[in-house]
């Protein structure tokens, strides 16, 4: 970072003035490009903000000031009335508060595992254990004494966010787990792992997850089929964690071969080698690739639309499905887009962090 | 594969054998009742009119209000059901696998569900079909106005098929463009992309009902060009199942038929005018015993979701944001097509 200003002359004039002249208006050109990209983005955004903000209907009991057309703004009396179906889907209206702290809980686990300070083998397991016990016995209730609502009544964004964290958690150690298969000295094992992960990549999600949900049901006996939703989180999980080897194999690869014949040299067990030289470096390496893995499966939660799951994207289509409310489907779209929004954006904020934090080791 | 469907069919063939004279419970409805709830099917979101969510996160729906109807015929309380909900392509191997026992979920009867899918199809409780909708400032009335005009479609349905061959078959030139998604297919239309668009009926006006400035500036032209029989959907090799289903409905139309509502469904029963509407209110024996069920079911049921008539308007028709017309979907002895077997 320090190199760069020292290798650049310094620069004679440094008001804002100064460079916004030589940057924007040096030419008649410049001047009329500058003007004209200027015009039509300030439209843009002064259109949106007159649309979602100034003409806009605010609240439910207003609703019939809502034009169905395009002459009016937004109608965020959608959301007055609806946010509660697009936020908790199909799950009971009077537990809602359950839904609300399961999903606290996940957020809450999910944050807790970014802190270093969390990064020890027991802090971290038992961290998530409480997480999502907490989940769970919240969700489904009745083992703490409360109404029962089996996972066919789970919804909304406590799912999506459910579904997104399990599947990262489970498949991101099966993925470790296959990197490693597929490079063992074994021919069996090596083997397993090659044709394992090339068929599930061979697959699209949609039917991975299709075969979870409604084909195993009815080949398997009825007392192996468990409930859906795990059928489906280990799917997905199992397709997450196929891509996720081959990411961790591109950064096994960065590796030189040297370092795992210094550590045999030194003594160290295959293990000591894997786990205190090699892994640390892998990990760094498949970083950007895995911060783009994750922030892909959470967007792909949105398949299991497919299998019949509520999740936030379900329960938005459910929520201007109605007679009174389908001319909005653009306000709940544009909701929605806002919550993904808020949790990708947080992902991949989260992934520059680490990119620095790493960034120290290597200077 | 189908190990439930094949376990079934074996014992409905079981069943069979027995003496005809004993009324043989169905196997799924002693299965209802043993689990004391109804298994039925839902949506991904919602199918306007069919099957929607209200405000408090509750189904509602002409299709859920059928389930409900079914529920309360079979365990005498409207409300011991489960809708699950399943995507269009789930909803037969979620049927046979037994995640629900019955589907009701605008489903068309084809020769190919009835037959290579191992499924038995109710009474048809409802007719829709391909018809076109046009702008009103267009001026036209039916599809031979057509003539040199755009149709828009949704890529890959057999409304753009149906709708293809009835325009050559009418000698219209047209020109057909394809959307993949519903609403891809609205957009275009509202922005005058093109003349007209096809589809399925109910659809179309529900359309025209709500997303659209004024209704009144569009037309639903008046050629049918299809109507399709929707119905329930059960596993093949349950007969007595069947019936109730069949049933169910038909006592929803004589109820219809004869003026019985949910609101003077009791005093009907207490004194009832004819002896059809004795008997299917219960107050004669013989209504439940046949079925497997209790004689007061039909009575129970109307009062807990109302008859057929009531069921439309609260969902579909003039009780709804839709305002659909009754149509084909009237009684027989009203210009519709709907009718009920001979209640004896």
């Amino acid at each position: 970072m320090a190199d760069i200003s020292a290798s650049a002359p310094p620069s004679p004039t440094t008001s804002i003035g100064a460079t916004l002249r030589k940057r924007a208006f040096s030419s008649p050109s410049d001047t009329a490009l500058t003007v004209i990209v200027f015009g039509i983005l300030l439209w843009l955004a002064w259109t949106l903000f007159d649309w979602a903000i100034l003409r806009a209907i605010w609240s439910a009991e207003n609703v019939d000031q809502c034009g169905k057309g395009t002459g009016a703004g937004a109608c965020w009396a959608v959301i007055d009335a609806r946010h509660r179906l697009i936020l908790f889907g199909l799950y009971p209206f009077d537990q809602h508060w359950r839904s609300t702290l399961a999903a606290v809980a996940i957020i809450a686990t999910v944050i807790l595992s970014c802190i270093p300070l969390m990064w020890t083998a027991r802090r971290i397991v038992t961290l998530w254990i409480v997480g999502f016990a907490t989940y769970y016995l919240l969700m489904e209730g009745s083992l703490i004494g409360l109404q029962q609502v089996t996972t066919d009544g789970w919804g909304g964004l406590s799912l999506t966010l459910f579904l997104f964290s399990s599947v990262v958690l489970l498949g991101m150690p099966m993925g470790l787990g296959l990197a490693l298969m597929r490079r063992s000295k074994m021919p069996f094992v090596r083997g397993f792992a090659v044709v394992l992960i090339d068929f599930v990549r061979s697959l699209p999600l949609l039917v991975t997850l299709f075969t979870a949900a409604v084909v195993i049901p009815i080949i398997l006996p009825s007392w192996l089929e468990g409930d859906k939703i795990w059928r489906v989180i280990i799917a997905f999980a199992l397709f997450f964690a196929c891509y996720q080897a081959e990411v961790f194999r591109g950064g096994f690869q960065a590796i030189p071969k040297g370092q795992f014949e210094a550590g045999a040299a030194l003594g160290l067990s295959y293990w000591q080698t894997l786990g205190r030289i090699v892994l640390p470096q892998v990990f760094r390496h498949a970083l950007p690739s895995t911060i783009n893995m994750v922030v892909i499966t959470f967007k792909e939660t949105a398949l299991v639309i497919i299998i019949g799951f509520f999740d936030i994207m379900a329960s938005a289509k459910a929520a201007f499905g109605t007679g009174e409310w389908a001319p909005h489907y653009l306000e709940v779209y544009v909701f929605v887009a806002l919550i993904y929004w808020a949790f990708i954006f947080s992902l991949g904020q989260y992934g520059e962090y680490l990119k620095g934090r790493m960034a120290i080791s290597e200077r | 594969m189908l190990t439930k469907s094949s376990f079934l069919g074996i014992a409905a063939a079981a069943l069979a054998m027995l003496p005809a004279t004993a009324m043989a419970e169905s196997p799924t409805v002693q299965q209802i009742k043993e689990r004391g709830t109804l298994l039925c099917s839902g949506h991904n979101g919602s199918y306007f009119g069919f099957v929607e969510v209200n405000d408090k996160n509750e189904w509602k729906g002409l299709d859920i209000d059928l389930c409900r109807a079914l529920t309360t015929a079979i365990l005498g309380d409207p409300n011991a059901n489960q809708i699950v909900p399943l995507s269009w392509a789930q909803r037969f191997p979620a049927l046979q696998s037994g995640d629900v026992d019955v589907i009701i979920k605008a489903t068309g009867w084809t020769m190919g569900r009835d037959t290579e899918l191992g499924l038995q199809f109710s009474l048809p409780y409802f007719f829709g079909g391909t018809q076109f909708m046009a702008h009103g400032d267009l001026g036209i009335t039916e599809a031979k106005d057509l003539e040199g005009g755009t149709i828009c479609v949704e890529a890959g349905t057999t409304i753009e098929r149906i709708s293809a061959n009835y325009l050559s078959t009418i000698g219209v030139e047209h020109t057909m463009v394809s959307y993949e998604s519903a609403a891809e297919l609205r957009a275009a239309y509202v922005a005058n992309r093109c003349d007209a668009f096809a589809g399925w009926g109910p659809n179309l006006a529900v359309l025209r009902a709500t997303e659209i400035d004024n209704p009144d500036a569009h037309v639903i032209l008046s050629d049918q060009l299809s109507s399709e029989p929707i119905s329930a959907a059960m596993r093949q090799g349950d007969e007595e199942f069947v019936d109730v289903v069949n049933w169910m409905l038909a006592a929803m139309l004589i109820a219809e038929e004869e003026g019985v509502t949910m609101a003077n469904v009791e005093e009907m029963a207490a004194n009832p005018p004819n002896p059809k509407v004795a008997r299917l209110l219960g107050a004669e024996p013989g209504m439940g015993e046949r079925l497997g069920l209790r004689d007061t079911w039909a009575r129970e049921m109307i009062a807990a979701v109302g008859n057929f008539g009531e069921v439309y308007d609260r969902n579909l028709g003039a009780n709804s944001p839709y305002n659909l017309d009754r149509g084909l979907n009237n009684l027989w002895s009203h210009g519709g097509v709907l009718y009920a077997p001979i209640l004896d």
